[in-house]
């Protein structure tokens, strides 16, 4: 082990140094150049990360454990994201260079370009890396041969591969959501997910296929995602198969379910007809989703920093009776409490999944509006809120009267005629909710509209990860209009710009024909 | 060759719609509302017309090519097709206006509203205006006590501050995007650098709920601190942001 250890860490970077600088002289010259300075990269850590990481580099700052992932631990000298061969202790600096300078995606580490020289980042990694007293350079790197483009095959290729054996939907799941039923626990014993490879805005490095081939080929240190490289595993895939993986897992976003910033408005289409009412109803396909940010509840007593979704899907449609409200989030678990198969994935006590809508209990003539946290006192909320239901009680809408987070008066649901139904499938939720555009309680309901701007939010508790309460994810506040159909005005409107300016032009030509006319006789 | 006059005139509002294209929209990438480019064009529009037609002779100059147009025969092929484009265009147009808009009500909103001269702070009436950040003192007195104190508000901010305003001060938090209004950055120039400690003290205790009318408290999901942190805390964590950021607080003395 110790011979072992001395071989990898000093001999080894000093052949490959020695390989390198008679192979590519400029390129060894310029990588010296780039080595840092530790002990001014201690000034930057100080200055810049010593809040998170801890002082002794050991990631216990002030915020570890309301963050998740919780801040590196630098004395492990592990590191997740790395394009050295899986069987290297080292990663490549410049694959800690990266994740300094860009940040990582879906966690709180920010990218650090716009206050940080390349230098000071280069200073910082070797002072990041002396709390583990790692030297030299890793001892082998990723293979990634010729490329493979993506391509309808190629992303054929990769699904098959993904899928046979249960290779990586073992973890990931058949659709790619991290929803299947293993328990994964990291070297700390702590319980981590699987990646919900449809969100490529939570990986940590990037979802082009370029990083999706170091993950599978280097495996992530810590975690229980393996390396497909190791000749030793049985999975073990070659290099163009990993490239086909790499394809179908970059392919797996789902554009249609992305955060467009400037997509505020949920725009519910007026159909004629019955509304669909089924969770799954293929109708549903045809309405476009507006898809929003959750963020915990860290504004309200009892703050709660660690939920477990991120997005929330919403479709509307209406007819000349009722609105559909349908909305879909996905979630790695159905938590059903009293089910026991469900408690011990969930490796918790769990509570039901549920989901609110939140409306003003009047549409606002003027910019004021409820607080967005469930109202106030001048002005309360309706909450409609469904949970999933337990061993003993079946799926279930509430209604909520609201003016304060913890301030919610139940309502008989069914007097309002609000109705409720969910379906879970492969790692998603999706709920239809339905509710007559006008009910008798006017001045304890919300009256839907045509054409106006309802201001509309969002609540999401997740069972399996100790959601319930006043802990939960949550939307500011958006719009959903009820878009009215343009009828015949538009076109009238134009035909009668259309005849007035042609007729005053007519008019002016044949004055001027005539003055012509009048001229030349 | 002379530019004619009219085509000067086109010349003149093209440059400028463009320039206030490339000012706000490429260069600042500031959101410009659509309504305001209108009006501000409206204005650039009557203002280049009275330059145009200072005088008789200007005038005459200028709607020349339109007069001649209309009524020189030898330009009868010209005419006819401008006569049929028009009103075609404009038919286009009021058709356009007319759909239905889909876009989100704009939320005008004060950003810094005025603070009030007292206010309800850990249940005391406090005065604003005399308010003071009590460790600011020891700037100069305890230098070594003042840097422990700010280091303290270092982990009150980021124990309590970083998932919204952001591990740089910069509003970038990981949930910042899930905000709106987004939370504040403190780095650019024009918020703490601004402002006087005490309020920063009166936004931060009394949080979003604690904004008057104007500032549209019902929509800032900045918490209320007084229900989390103690005086103290708010108070180093001040130090902290202009320590962190390099600004100085406004202050009535020195200005």
């Amino acid at each position: 082990m110790m011979a072992g250890g001395l071989m990898k860490r000093i001999l080894a970077p000093a052949i490959a140094a020695g390989l390198l600088a008679l192979c590519s002289g400029p390129v060894s010259a310029q990588s010296a150049a780039q080595n840092g300075d530790a002990e001014k990269g201690e000034t930057v850590y100080i200055k810049r990360c010593l809040q998170c990481h801890g002082d002794e580099g050991d990631g216990l700052g002030p915020a570890a454990e309301r963050l998740n992932p919780p801040p590196r631990d630098f004395t492990l000298g592990l590191y997740k994201i790395k394009s050295s061969a899986f069987d290297a202790d080292l990663p490549n600096d410049e694959d800690l260079f990266r994740m300094v300078r860009d940040g990582m995606p879906g966690t709180a580490m920010p990218g650090w370009s716009d206050l940080l020289s390349e230098q000071e980042i280069r200073d910082v990694i070797a002072y990041i890396k002396s709390f583990a007293e790692l030297e030299g350079t890793p001892e082998g790197q990723v293979d990634y041969g010729t490329r493979v483009q993506t391509s309808p095959e190629s992303i054929a290729a990769g699904d098959k591969l993904f899928h046979a054996d249960d290779r990586c939907s073992e973890c990931h799941g058949e659709t790619g959501k991290g929803d299947a039923i293993k328990k994964l626990k990291n070297d700390n014993g702590e319980r981590t997910w699987p990646r919900n490879l449809t969100k490529p805005w939570t990986f940590r490095a990037s979802n082009d296929p370029k990083d999706i081939f170091a993950r599978i080929s280097a495996g992530i240190p810590t975690t229980q995602m393996p390396s497909f490289a190791d000749p030793k595993s049985s999975k073990k895939l070659s290099i163009e198969e990993r490239w086909h993986v790499a394809n179908y897992v970059a392919a797996l976003a789902k554009t249609e379910m992305v955060v467009r910033p400037e997509n505020t408005v949920i725009q519910a289409a007026r159909v004629e007809g019955e509304l669909p009412a089924a969770p799954d109803d293929p109708v549903w396909k045809t309405a476009p989703p507006s898809t929003f940010f959750m963020v915990p509840q860290i504004v309200g007593k009892s703050r709660f920093f660690t939920t477990a979704n991120d997005t929330v899907s919403v479709r509307a449609l209406y007819n000349d009776k009722q609105i559909a409200i349908h909305l879909e989030w996905d979630d790695r678990t159905r938590s059903i409490p009293g089910d026991d198969k469900a408690r011990s994935i969930a490796d918790a006590e769990l509570s039901e999944d549920a989901i609110a809508v939140q409306f003003p209990m009047t549409i606002p003539r003027g910019m004021e509006k409820p607080y967005f946290l469930m109202g106030d006192a001048a002005k309360p909320v309706n909450l409609w809120r469904w949970s999933s239901g337990t061993t003993e009680a079946p799926e279930r809408i509430t209604m909520l009267d609201a003016t304060g987070i913890a301030a919610q008066e139940a309502r008989d649901a069914a007097a309002t005629s609000v109705a409720a139904k969910g379906s879970y499938k492969a790692g998603t939720w999706r709920v239809v909710m339905t509710r007559p555009l006008r009910t008798e309680t006017v001045d304890r309901d919300l009256q839907f509209e045509e054409g106006q701007f309802i201001p509309i939010a969002f609540f999401a508790w997740d069972g399996s990860n100790s959601e319930s309460g006043t802990s939960h994810g949550m939307t500011t506040w958006y719009w959903l209009l009820l878009k009215p159909t343009a009828g015949a005005k538009p076109a009238i409107s134009a035909l009668i710009a259309v005849f007035l300016i042609g007729g005053i032009l007519l008019w002016w030509g044949r004055g001027a024909a005539a003055r012509n006319a009048g001229r030349a006789s | 060759m002379k530019i004619p006059r009219l085509l000067q005139a086109a010349l003149v509002l093209a440059g400028v719609y463009f320039g206030f294209v490339v000012v706000f929209d490429v260069i600042l990438e500031a959101v410009i509302p659509a309504s305001l480019l209108v009006m501000y064009m409206f204005f650039v529009t009557a203002g280049v017309f009275m330059v145009f037609t200072y005088d008789e002779d200007q005038t005459r100059e200028l709607v020349a090519p339109i007069k001649a147009l209309v009524e020189d025969p030898a330009k009868r092929l010209w005419r006819n097709l401008v006569f049929a484009i028009v009103p075609l265009a404009v038919g286009g147009a009021t058709y356009m206006q007319m759909q239905p808009g889909f876009e989100a009500p704009l939320e005008l909103r004060t950003i810094h509203p005025a603070p009030p001269t007292t206010a309800k702070i850990y249940g005391k009436r406090v005065n604003l205006l005399q308010l003071e950040n009590p460790f600011r003192k020891l700037e100069k007195e305890d230098p070594e006590q003042f840097r422990e104190l700010v280091n303290e508000g270092a982990a009150v901010y980021i124990r309590n501050c970083q998932y919204c305003h952001g591990d740089k001060l910069d509003g970038q938090g990981p949930y910042a995007d899930g905000l709106n209004p987004t939370p504040l950055n403190f780095q650019d120039v024009g918020t703490i650098a601004q402002l006087q400690e005490s309020y920063l003290f009166w936004r931060i205790t009394t949080g979003g709920p604690g904004l008057p009318k104007e500032a549209a408290p019902w929509i800032s999901s900045m918490p209320v601190w007084q229900d989390f942190l103690t005086e103290d805390e708010v108070w180093q964590v001040i130090l902290y942001l202009y320590d962190y950021t390099g600004h100085r607080p406004r202050s009535w003395e020195h200005e």
